[in-house]
């Protein structure tokens, strides 16, 4: 069924922003020699790491112990031998990696879990250091312990942001894994409803899971949504598909909502039915490399060696980006692929080679693209004068603190200014401003 | 530069620039209809008009030591439009004296692109006919005899004189009058190349347009004429909906204010023409309009 609500603004990119460079790549496995897992794969604080060097490990055990309660425990995602450790990272040998396996048991069939009580699910997924695998990194755990009462389950398979196609292969070729771990999760969760939310940009994926689901009778549907960035984001994907919006400040749970990105319920499957910890992903490596393709990998594998995988960056003046074109992080500018340091790690969705572009911000023509783009219906260039002229009153006021770092308001500015990271400036600082009043007010008292 | 690491890593091709040019391309069927009608001379207008404005900019920015930005083609735009404001007839010189007031006072000194209050084009209009009223009188008839000084249809209607043109010659560009205001049809044909491009706002131009009907179906005067003649579609499809001027919100508002100012001057103001003035006069008022309607925010 396809919902007609739709969230406010948006961009619906046309040419040139496509997915067609890795949309019919099948998911290619590949186990490198050496892996470098970070002990920071998520949201919270970096993981104390209990291995040291010399030590042998096996893939799946613990080798990074969470010290905070947005943190998640890393594993080894390979067996071998530790090279080095340090504070932030551990390098592993490869003697033998394992990769879930198309062919598993539970990737071909659907499984029973009635066995399986809610907390038991929780402990497991608390266990295998399963964070949200939709780039957010928020331990999964931490979402499903929630006091409030869920009754939807929303499984984000919008995969919104141009370029990728991970998710999309994941659902092509991990249907049931995926489906089982839904399933769990709605389990976990306690919601009443499920939906595995997707867009129309898609429809081979929406046939696929309608096929895999049509003799599931545990409540759980799919859901076609029209296509429109940011549909991925929490926020709206919610209102998209509930209609119903998070207040301000409050979480999704506060409207009895969770949303699971689709590698995180393939990821639970793993750990529930399969006794694999989160310890590999699949990623996009495309753009402007000679072979586009969507990789499985282990935790930890050096991009840089995927991208030479792919046949390399086919041009000196690039710009190297970690996630999706309009909210991943830029790692680099005119490089190679052995100049790329950084490494796979839960949240990596892909690895996107752009054209390496300066934009030449022009003044504000106050057109009110950037107005009608913003999904959370803020001012983004008033926003943006009010930082530049450091009045934080003023972005506190125009609700500066709502911003969601989307990048459509920058997307669309036809004077290329820089909104989105001023915005976020402004929200960050506005935000920090607030702590800080909160806090001299506790002293104060 | 750490900006240009920040998300997002993609932008639409849409640029300042790439706008301003389809504005100008909008703007070529009225320019070779102008010359149809009025020879020659009209080109001569536009062009005159065009390089004072782009001088005019080029030469402030060069005195301030400002980055020069006349190739974003938005001095164009204003030439254009200041010469579509004026008759084929109108001096050189003062051509040269309203540019320069429009780029220099109203454009540069309050800020340049996007901080102007008014239509730099209509103000340099304005300037010409507080100061120079007789420059902006001498029409001519279209393609025909060299005439000057004749009557345009709206000042005919308002002294209730005889009216030999058609709402077909207002519709087709038949009339006498500025060079912009003469065919109906040119302009919207640039407008639908604008919409097609979604370059315009439509809600503002439709609320004014149909603003205007209703009022001169009210006050018993033919609605085609009133909206086919004098300034009407230029204003509406070039003037009211330029970019830095409507405000963010309340596009309807803007659209039905500047038609009501529009149709008292006309009813009732001593100009036989209010397009001007209505579009002036609602520049001032976009900050408020911005300010009563305020995009809800999601989840507050």
């Amino acid at each position: 069924m396809t919902k007609k609500s739709r969230f406010r603004g948006g961009i619906h990119q046309t040419n040139g922003f496509d997915k067609e460079l890795t949309a019919n790549k099948d998911i290619i496995t590949f186990v490198p020699d050496v892996v470098t897992i970070s002990m920071k794969q998520g949201l919270g604080p970096a993981c104390n790491c209990v291995v040291k060097d010399g030590d042998i490990v096996e893939q799946g055990q613990l080798i990074g112990e969470a010290k905070h309660f947005l943190s998640a425990t890393v594993h080894a995602s390979v067996t071998g031998k530790v090279l080095e450790v340090t504070d932030s990272y551990c390098k592993i040998q490869v003697h033998q990696c394992s990769l879930p396996d198309k062919d598993s048991d539970y990737n071909t069939r659907l499984i029973d879990i009635s066995h399986f009580s809610k907390n038991e699910i929780i402990d497991k997924i608390e266990q295998a250091g399963i964070v949200g695998m939709g780039g957010a990194g928020f331990p999964a755990h931490v979402k499903y312990r929630t006091k409030s009462a869920i009754t939807t389950l929303l499984i984000n398979a919008v995969e919104c942001e141009p370029y990728l196609t991970c998710d999309e292969h994941i659902i092509l070729e991990y249907g049931y894994s995926l489906i089982n771990g839904a399933l769990l999760l709605k389990k976990a969760s306690g919601a009443v409803k499920a939906y595995i939310c997707i867009e129309d940009n898609k429809p081979h994926c929406i046939e696929k899971l309608k096929h895999l689901l049509s003799n599931v009778n545990d409540n759980i549907e799919v859901l076609s949504l029209a296509t429109c960035y940011p549909q991925g984001g929490e926020k709206q994907l919610i209102y998209a598909s509930m209609g119903v919006e998070v207040p301000s400040g409050k979480l999704p749970a506060d409207v009895g909502a969770i949303v699971s990105n689709v590698q995180t319920a393939k990821a639970v499957a793993d750990m529930v039915l399969g006794k694999i910890p989160s310890v590999s992903r699949c990623i996009t490596i495309t753009g402007d490399v000679t072979k586009p393709a969507n990789y499985l990998v282990p935790v930890g594998t050096n991009i840089g060696e995927l991208v030479a995988k792919c046949g390399g960056v086919r041009s000196k003046d690039n710009k190297v980006i970690l996630g999706g074109p309009m909210t991943g992080r830029c790692i680099g500018r005119s490089v190679s692929s052995e100049e790329i340091l950084d490494n796979v790690s839960k949240v990596s969705g892909g690895l996107i080679v752009l054209e390496g572009k300066f934009y030449d911000e022009t003044a504000c023509i106050k057109c009110e693209e950037c107005v009608h783009a913003c999904p959370i219906g803020l001012n983004p260039t008033r926003i943006d004068f009010a930082i530049r002229n450091n009045d934080l009153g003023l972005c506190e006021s125009l609700d500066a603190t709502e911003c969601i770092a989307c990048g459509c308001c920058s997307f669309v500015c036809p004077a290329q200014r820089e909104l989105t990271y001023h915005t976020v400036k402004a929200r960050d600082a506005v935000k920090a401003k607030q702590r800080e009043e909160a806090n001299s007010g506790k002293q104060s008292i | 530069m750490e900006n240009n690491l920040s998300n997002p890593h993609i932008r639409t091709p849409k640029t300042t620039r790439t706008i301003m040019m389809d504005v100008c391309i909008a703007l070529l069927p009225a320019l070779v209809g102008s010359i149809v009608f009025f020879g020659l001379r009209a080109l001569l207008v536009v062009v005159v008009s065009v390089v004072t404005c782009v001088a005019g900019e080029a030469i402030w920015q060069i005195c301030h030591k400002q980055k020069l930005t006349i190739n974003d083609f938005s001095a164009v735009v204003t030439g254009m439009l200041l010469a579509y404001n004026l008759s084929s007839e109108t001096s050189l010189w003062a051509v040269i004296l309203a540019g320069l007031f429009s780029m220099i006072v109203v454009k540069q000194m309050f800020g340049g692109i996007g901080n102007n209050v008014f239509n730099p084009a209509l103000l340099g209009r304005l300037f010409l006919m507080v100061v120079y009223p007789m420059e902006l009188m001498k029409y001519k008839v279209p393609s025909g005899v060299d005439a000057v000084s004749t009557a345009t249809i709206l000042s005919a209607v308002k002294h209730k004189t005889e009216c030999s043109y058609t709402v077909l010659d207002a519709f087709f560009g038949k009339v006498p009058g500025a060079l912009g205001e003469t065919s109906a049809l040119l302009l919207l044909l640039g407008f639908a190349y604008l919409i097609w491009k979604k370059e315009v706002n439509v809600s503002v131009s439709a609320a004014f347009f149909a603003t205007i009907v209703v009022l001169s179906l009210i006050t018993e005067q033919n609605p085609m004429m009133q909206l086919f003649a004098g300034g009407t579609i230029l204003g509406g499809c070039f003037m009211l909906t330029d970019y830095n001027l409507s405000g963010k919100h309340g596009k309807w508002l803007y659209g039905i204010l500047a038609g009501i100012i529009v149709m008292a001057i006309r009813q009732w103001g001593v100009y036989p023409e209010g397009v001007c003035f209505g579009i002036l006069i609602v520049n001032c008022l976009s900050v408020l309009i911005d300010n009563i309607f305020a995009n809800k925010v999601y989840g507050k």
